[in-house]
């Protein structure tokens, strides 16, 4: 009977492997988005208007909002991968090291931090 | 909705949720920083039962699912008032020139949204209480989660008493 170790724990069930990596693929996912203008859709608050895809503010309509696009895509994308990953034979999916999921998101934030400098200035 | 406006104001009815919002937040870090304490310091058998003790010594399974509907919940709202927020709150706040305010109001909606990603991990972890597998990720999660909560709900905070309400 093997021992069996944090960093190469059971997320031998389906589900499991499918949340780690959907967990860990979201985050990513979501700060390339944000960093790289991806959002799967457009929001206008100020006229209700969806437009696909990135699309800039319009005149005299108010600002736009990508936060809702970005959180679109990134499920989107962090589903396919977390389904694939549940797909995989149980041999591999136990491979995935658990810490992930809390190292990605610390790992993240000074990205996340520097992706909003032009919020850290004194004007 | 709009039928709720006959009987209220537009104003009334955004404050009622930022207010809904609120205090979803403070029940779910309520929540989260109990579960934070529970995995960080557990209290060691016969220890006294003070205060400090019974605060850290709840069942942290138990919790696990009321953190998710409560972040879920919360999340939402909070994804509903943001269209207004975005309007009625930012803009003044970007005429005011207070960058940092809202440099760290943006960093706690990205918290949020990935803590989000992560809630599903999170409940397998916690659905799974007894692998000690699992152990170090359940607690470590756990306590990346009550940090981002903090930080969204400190943050929220200053934010609103930066604009205020029904402005």
């Amino acid at each position: 009977m093997s021992t069996v170790t944090e960093t190469a724990a059971p997320a031998s069930s389906r589900f499991g492997a499918f949340a780690l990596v959907f967990g860990i693929c979201f985050g990513i996912l979501y700060v390339v988005c944000d960093m790289a203008a991806l959002p799967m859709f457009t929001y206008h608050p100020g006229t209700d208007r969806i437009d696909p895809g990135f699309a800039p503010a319009r005149r005299d309509e108010g600002p736009a909002m990508y936060w809702y696009g970005w959180i679109a895509t990134s499920a989107l994308g962090a589903s396919i991968l977390g389904l694939l990953a549940a797909l995989l034979p149980e041999k591999i999916r136990r491979q995935i090291p658990l810490a992930l999921a809390w190292v990605v998101p610390v790992v993240l934030l000074p990205v996340l931090i520097y992706s909003l400098k032009f919020y850290w200035r004194w004007e | 909705m709009d039928f709720v406006l006959d009987y209220i104001s537009v104003n009334t009815f955004w404050t009622i949720l930022s207010i809904v919002h609120a205090l979803l937040a403070v029940a779910l870090l309520g929540a989260l920083t109990h579960q934070a304490a529970a995995v960080l310091a557990p209290p060691r058998a016969g220890a006294a039962g003070g205060f400090v003790t019974r605060f850290r010594a709840v069942s942290g399974p138990s919790y696990a699912a009321a953190v998710c509907v409560l972040w879920v919940l919360a999340f939402m709202l909070g994804g509903w008032i943001y269209t207004k927020y975005r309007i009625y709150v930012r803009i003044p706040i970007e005429q005011e020139g207070m960058w940092k305010t809202l440099g760290a109001f943006e960093l706690k909606e990205h918290l949020a949204t990935i803590g989000l990603g992560l809630l599903p991990f999170y409940w397998h972890l916690w659905k799974n209480a007894r692998n000690t597998a699992y152990d170090s990720a359940r607690k470590w999660l756990t306590v990346v989660l009550a940090a981002i909560c903090w930080y969204a709900f400190l943050t929220g905070h200053v934010v609103n008493n930066t604009r205020g309400f029904g402005l």
